[in-house]
């Protein structure tokens, strides 16, 4: 598991996993907050069914004090989504009226603190083509992360801006 | 110029109703107005249209077998299966089918000896389609292994390591969806590479997706059309069709009767399940032998790998076999012209069979008493004699006249073809007096003459000509022989011993 913090604003930007198959191999990086990484072996053979460009993407992107989902390409109107929590999946749904798009969103911040999920901390907008989700971090959490922080600023970042670069 | 066309698939031309929405969609691009080019390329989609409808199975030499043409207590039938005669080679095989299944004994040899044209391929075939699809069957010739990227015994191991399965339970990203429409276009002009999209939704989504050139293929090959229930791995591009949506029930006036209709999944199209796998000891090598990264490019399948990987992974697998999380399934190597096989391969198989991890290997061979390749020994079938030792051998004899007639007739059956009762005896004589693969050959040549001259049924008179336009190999060698002198490069030495290179 791998963080990034903006250290001026305390905010995580990334944090991701490595997952590895069964069968052994290398294993692959799913992002879980960040832009998902893009695969260093884009294997031509394997990516034989791949979802078009024009489909909707899920990022992770959390603020200080909400957590963020944005689903990227869907065009249609914000009357359209419906976005319902379910605590006994502890997920939240997000469905539309037209059947286009489904989506279970897992909040693992939460379940890793084991907290129910509120439907009164859901928010929505949609911009430019863009849906944004977000959920108020409850006071547990914030609380975790801040104690979480104080621990991280103990740790010496390394400034690794490579010095061979100037001849370039 | 550029121009695209795009065309919708229906691959069924045998339901009623969808001749009537058998419409063809040409959408094409062109920068100034051609005519002449724009028929040309509606043309052209419509021969592609028709030739994907329209897809033939190709005929082989042994795609008329379909098992060993057992009975349950494993006794041989006179005719099943496309198996003719050979009765005892036949229940020597299903005592191996029924060891092979058993899947207790690893690293027994087996040797199909005969003459050239009794069956033995045929027989391994046989096996390898009673076997089922879940036993790996690796089937190579002999000459296979010689390779100038790797190694003879590299060769060897990634063919035994082929033949051995390992079941496991794996959690994989898995594509379940009802499928709305397949497109598939080519650019214009030969070799254009062809671009395809898979429309797919559940009761609360829809999605596109892109397909590679595998993805096509394999979508053709299973027929999938809209209106059916899929899964795809996602991982190793798996298609499974779980039947028709119900929503798609009255589409057709007539359906098959083994048409089966499922309601329309729920939720998200990407799921995550777990699913058994069947993989191979071959496969699990590779995916941990790919160096990550840039490497990745050039190093594919054929490299060579470490032994050190090989180790590991089958300290892994005995692992999971005895935590109960994967089984072990023997397959088997093929080897066909075992004679190919050198020296050196010889003695490596004597000791690669005696693992734990080997599978049943089977050669076949047509050689009698004749030289070790690689030695200057001879020994029957060119096998040595350590080796033969380790075997168990079983013979085929060639085919009675009647058994000769039997196969014709299957192969007449799986060529298409209607032959009158005097032309199969008249090919039967041909094929008791000179050989069966000439017989067999005569069958579609003369068809098609008999087609020329517009008569559904092949008669005698048919074969009769192709036997005069075709020569087999005795009378090419008497004919020869005749004209001996007027041909190239003849020193008049007439039988001047021939030297046969012996390869290293």
């Amino acid at each position: 598991m791998v963080e990034e913090y903006n250290i001026d604003t305390q905010v995580l930007l990334r944090r991701s996993w490595k997952l590895k198959g069964k069968l052994g191999g290398e294993g692959k990086w799913q992002a879980e907050i960040g832009d998902p990484i893009p695969e260093v072996s884009a294997n031509v053979e394997m990516a034989d069914l791949t979802e078009c460009k024009d489909q909707p993407i899920l990022t992770r992107r959390n603020t200080r004090v909400n957590l963020e989902w944005r689903i990227r390409n869907l065009p249609y109107p914000i009357e359209t989504y419906s976005i319902k929590v379910d605590n006994d999946n502890k997920c939240i749904i997000v469905s539309t009226t037209n059947k286009k798009y489904y989506k279970k969103l897992e909040v693992p911040e939460l379940q890793r603190l084991n907290l129910q999920l509120q439907q009164a901390n859901v928010q929505s907008s949609h911009n430019f083509n863009t849906l944004i989700i977000s959920y108020k971090k409850p006071q547990p959490l914030l609380d975790m992360e801040k104690e979480w922080f104080e621990q991280l600023k103990t740790v010496k970042p390394i400034k690794d801006i490579p010095n061979e670069c100037n001849t370039q | 110029m550029t121009s695209n066309q795009a065309f919708k698939y229906y691959p069924n031309p045998l339901c009623l109703k969808s001749c009537n929405d058998f419409k063809l969609k040409a959408s094409i691009v062109w920068v100034k107005p051609d005519y002449e080019l724009l028929l040309q390329s509606i043309a052209a989609a419509q021969v592609q249209e028709v030739r994907s409808i329209t897809r033939i199975e190709r005929i082989g030499a042994h795609s008329h077998i379909r098992g060993l043409g057992l009975d349950d207590s494993l006794e041989p039938r006179a005719v099943s299966q496309g198996m003719v005669g050979q009765k005892m080679a036949r229940k020597a095989a299903g005592v191996i089918l029924q060891m092979i299944r058993e899947g207790k004994i690893a690293g027994r040899a087996v040797l199909l000896a005969g003459q050239p044209g009794t069956g033995k391929t045929a027989i391994a075939m046989g096996l390898a389609q009673a076997l089922g699809p879940d036993t790996p069957f690796t089937s190579m010739a002999g000459s296979e292994i010689y390779s100038l990227e790797m190694s003879k015994t590299e060769a060897l191991t990634q063919a035994i390591r082929k033949s051995i399965g390992i079941r496991i339970k794996e959690e994989s990203e898995i594509i379940e969806g009802e499928v709305v429409e397949v497109v598939i276009e080519r650019a214009v002009g030969t070799g254009g590479a062809r671009v395809g999209r898979l429309t797919l939704k559940t009761t609360d989504m829809e999605t596109n997706y892109d397909m590679g050139t595998k993805m096509i293929d394999s979508l053709l090959k299973e027929k999938v059309q809209a209106g059916d229930v899929i899964t795809i791995d996602k991982a190793t591009g798996k298609i499974n069709k779980l039947g028709r949506s119900f929503a798609r029930a009255r589409d057709y006036d007539a359906t098959g009767h083994q048409a089966r209709f499922v309601q329309c999944p729920e939720g998200e199209l990407q799921k995550r399940k777990e699913v058994v796998h069947t993989v191979t000891l071959h496969e699990v090598d590779v995916i941990n032998s790919r160096t990550h990264g840039f490497l990745a490019l050039f190093s594919g399948d054929t490299g060579e790998i470490k032994s050190e990987i090989r180790e590991q992974i089958n300290s892994k697998v005995a692992e999971w076999r005895e935590e109960g999380k994967a089984e072990m399934i023997p397959g088997v190597l093929f080897i066909d012209e075992a004679h190919m096989l050198d020296i050196e391969c010889f003695s490596f198989l004597n000791r690669a069979l005696e693992q734990e991890t080997a599978p049943i290997v089977m050669m076949a061979t047509n050689r009698g008493i004749t030289r070790i390749r690689g030695t200057n020994y001879k020994s029957p079938h060119g096998i040595p004699l350590d080796l033969l030792d380790r075997m168990i051998i079983v013979p085929t004899t060639p085919y009675s006249q009647q058994e000769l007639k039997e196969i014709l007739n299957i192969r007449c059956e799986e060529e298409d073809c209607q032959m009158s009762g005097d032309a199969l005896t008249v090919l039967t004589r041909v094929a008791t007096e000179t050989s069966l693969r000439y017989a067999i050959q005569l069958i579609t040549t003369a068809s098609l003459v008999a087609k020329r001259r517009k008569a559904t049924e092949v008669s005698m008179e048919d074969v009769k000509k192709v036997y005069s336009l075709f020569l087999d190999e005795h009378r090419s060698e008497k004919f020869l022989k005749e004209y001996q002198d007027e041909f190239m490069f003849d020193d008049g030495a007439g039988d001047a011993p021939q030297q046969m290179e012996v390869s290293q």
